[in-house]
This record gives structure tokens, sequence and C-alpha cells, in this order.
């Protein structure tokens, strides 16, 4: 550890000799700097609540995701996974399943070094919730809570969550826990992400955003 | 002639039909190649199995149909590969049709029919033009005796008129082993009066059980 001072001038993707990648690490802790968000998977749909509006956005009719970090770096990546959402719904016909999504999001994140124009010059500081819905029902990485406050929301998610809750109770939750590990207490906007089990694909009246003030 | 400056293409005759059910397809094509007023073979299949739900049957310049089949098969295997899935019937049809339409302007010189089970396991026909313009129905044939075959299916299959309101499903209400009947009488038929069309007849069902494959002989003259 105490060999950190001379290993700056390394490059990017060079391990360490005791087989880190400092940039990679750094890059973690920049996420843990951002702001608070927190997701909960019910088998009614998926919750994300975070502490300001900017971090959430959506991806697709039916997939959003949560950012805690340096927002910056994840705009390109989600501009870039919407495409290919879109993309995918011209060549298939059909909406991309969030695990594809996250994939599609996670193979430009790690496009990073040097000697490559088309590479990033550094990992990017952010990590996402991704959360949505797909014909396998509700989808988020289940409770999961990243950014300054994850470790004591996380800690809290393990008393509270559990698979069976329902959305209304997930919501609540969430927002309790928010509000928990929050610094200033004014102004959450908690964002839904309303899915349900839907029997036949073509009604998608049941499934929309609702952006809450409080 | 094929590959000459202005006319690369061939017609190897035959025909394609497909017919979807409540809970079954069956995809038929005979086996003639033919080239203008001769046999190349008579035992040449026109299906194609794309995935375990989907079949593909062309009519047209067989050269490109084996292009087009190799060219969709490989899409579905990368599919699979990022997706962890096999494609539904309904996407390999769009996908189908943008294929074609990605050659707008030097086309496949194939006319297709796609049919297989859905993704709740209804069967479904989707039937295209050669540049990719498509639909889905509820049966449906193409090539050289399509003509002769469409206005039979259209009498006998006692599918609802595409006419009617509200939207009705066209999938025929008949049995599975009625569909088949039918595609053997409805190919003897054709047989009769288009040259292109004989010596054997394939075809391929669809269920929830799986695939299966019959043969039935046709005139040969």
């Amino acid at each position: 550890m105490f060999l950190t001072r001379t290993e700056h001038d390394r490059g990017i993707n060079t391990f360490l000799l005791e087989g880190r990648l400092l940039q990679i690490e750094y890059a973690i802790k920049a996420t843990k700097l951002g702001s608070t968000a927190i997701g909960l998977k019910t088998k009614e749909g998926v919750v994300l609540a975070v502490e300001k509006p900017s971090p959430l956005l959506d991806i697709d009719e039916q997939i959003g995701c949560a950012m805690s970090g340096l927002i910056a770096d994840a705009c390109p990546l989600v501009e870039h996974v919407r495409v290919e959402s879109q993309n995918h719904r011209f060549s298939y016909g059909e909406p991309m399943s969030v695990v594809s999504t996250a994939q599609a999001l996670c193979d430009l994140a790690h496009r990073f070094g040097e000697g490559n124009k088309e590479y990033m010059s550094r990992p990017v500081g952010v990590s996402l919730l991704i959360a949505g819905h797909d014909e396998n029902g509700p989808k988020l990485c289940v409770a999961k809570a990243i950014g300054s406050g994850s470790e004591g929301a996380d800690s809290a998610l393990q008393k509270q969550y559990n698979k069976d809750i329902t959305l209304q109770e997930a919501e609540t939750t969430a927002l309790s826990i928010l509000k928990q590990v929050m610094e200033e207490k004014e102004g959450i906007f908690p964002y839904y992400f309303v899915s349900f089990p839907f029997p036949d694909h073509q009604n998608n009246a049941d499934i929309g955003f609702c952006l809450l003030f409080r | 002639m094929a590959l000459s400056r202005d006319w690369m293409y061939e017609n190897n005759g035959g025909t394609c039909v497909a017919i979807a059910g409540a809970d079954y397809c069956v995809v038929a094509a005979d086996t003639r190649l033919s080239i203008g007023y001769s046999i190349y073979t008579r035992d040449y299949s026109k299906i194609c199995k794309l995935t375990e739900k989907c079949v593909l049957a062309s009519s047209g310049f067989q050269g490109d149909i084996k292009a087009l089949q190799k060219n969709l098969a490989a899409k579905h295997l990368i599919y699979q590969h990022q997706h962890n899935k096999q494609m539904s019937c309904p996407a390999m049809a769009q996908l189908l049709s943008n294929t074609l339409y990605f050659k707008r302007f030097f086309p496949y010189y194939a006319f297709n029919v796609l049919g297989g089970l859905d993704n709740e396991g209804k069967g479904c026909v989707f039937t295209y033009d050669a540049v990719g313009s498509y639909e889905r129905v509820g049966y449906s044939a193409q090539g050289s005796g399509s003509t002769l075959v469409m206005p039979i299916l259209d009498n006998q299959l006692k599918s609802p008129s595409p006419l009617l309101l509200p939207a009705r499903d066209a999938v025929t209400p008949l049995s599975e082993a009625d569909a088949v009947d039918m595609v053997k009488d409805v190919f003897a038929s054709a047989t009769e009066r288009d040259i292109y069309t004989g010596d054997k007849l394939e075809i391929v069902i669809l269920n929830a059980s799986g695939v299966r494959r019959e043969f039935m002989d046709l005139r040969k003259d």
C-alpha cells in the first residue's frame, strides 16, 4: 500500500504486482461519492428511488436506470444503450430484455485504455441500477443501494426487504431508507417503475411512469 | 441465364404453402428443382428450419435462397449468444423483412413463407414479397403454383374473413390432421396444372411437441 505514490505513472490498463488495477479501484471510489440510489424488486414491479431527479433516466418504454457518481460519465452510455434498444426493436420487432440492455451498457463501459482512438481514456466513474421488466417479469439486481449512503442503505435493506413484498410496501420502504441515509432532508423524488405480470403483451396501458414530488 | 450482365437470376420454380392453426403450423413445399423446361432434380428441399419454432419455405432462385438461409441462420446464432434465448417467430419475421429490404436495389429472388409458433404457442404464418414487405396471415402460398393454390385455401380453410370487425385472428379452426390433408389435396391439384410443381411433397408440422416431417409422392410429369 505504501508503494501507491510511485504507481501513478503506470498505464491505465497495467496491473500491479499484487494483481490490482488502480484506476478501476479509484473509479469505484468515485461512484461512492455520488448521491444514493436504491432499487427494490417485487413480484409486481420494480421501484427506483433517488435523491435528485437527474440521475433517473429511461432507456426504453420498459427499462430505466438510476445512476450514482459522475453522472456525466453515464450520459453517453445511456445514449448508446437507448440506440441499441431501438435498433433491437427495429431488427426484431420486440423489446430488448433487461439483461441484454445491461450487457449492451457494460460492453461500452470497459472500452478504455490508451492507443485506440475509439476508446475512452479512463474508466467511467458511475455505477448504475438498471431496472425494468421483460418476458421474465420485473427485473433488477435484487435489492441494492449505490452511492454515498449505500452501506447504511444496504444494511437497512437487509432487514426490511424480502422477495414477497408488494409494490406499495416497496415504495414506502425505499423512501424511508432513502430518507434515513440522506444528509439533507428536503425534496425526495421517487420514481416509480410500475409493471404488472402481463398476460397479454399487447396491452401496454398498464405500463407507465410516475414522478412524485414530496 | 444466370450471371449475364443484364439478368442475374433464374427461377427454379416450385410452390410453398403454410397454414396456421390454433396450436400448430403446417409448412409444405414440393421438391422439384427446374430450369426452363428441364428438371435439375426431383429431390430438393425448399424448407429450412431456422429455430425450434420457426420454419422458412422459399420459392424462386434457389441460389439466392441458399444465401438468404445462411444469412438468417448466422444472425440467429449471434442473437442466441447475445440474448441467451432462441428467436421467437415474430422476431425472425421482422429480421427476415429487414434482411430482404437491405438488398432493396439488388433483391434476393426469393418468395418466402415463414411459418411457426408465436410466443403464446399459437400458429403464425408470415408471407413476404421479394423486398421484405410482410404480413402476418392465417395461411399463404408462394411460388409458381401459388395462384392455383390460394383460391382453394380461401375457400376451404374456413378462416374468418379479413373484412370482419373487430379484426379476428386468421388462424384456421381446422384440426392439425385436417390441415395436413388439405395441404396434400391442394398440392395434388396444383401438380396437375403447374409444370414446375411435382415429384414429391415435403410437409413440416410444428406444434407444442416439436417438429415433424412427412413426405408424399406427387406426379412426376
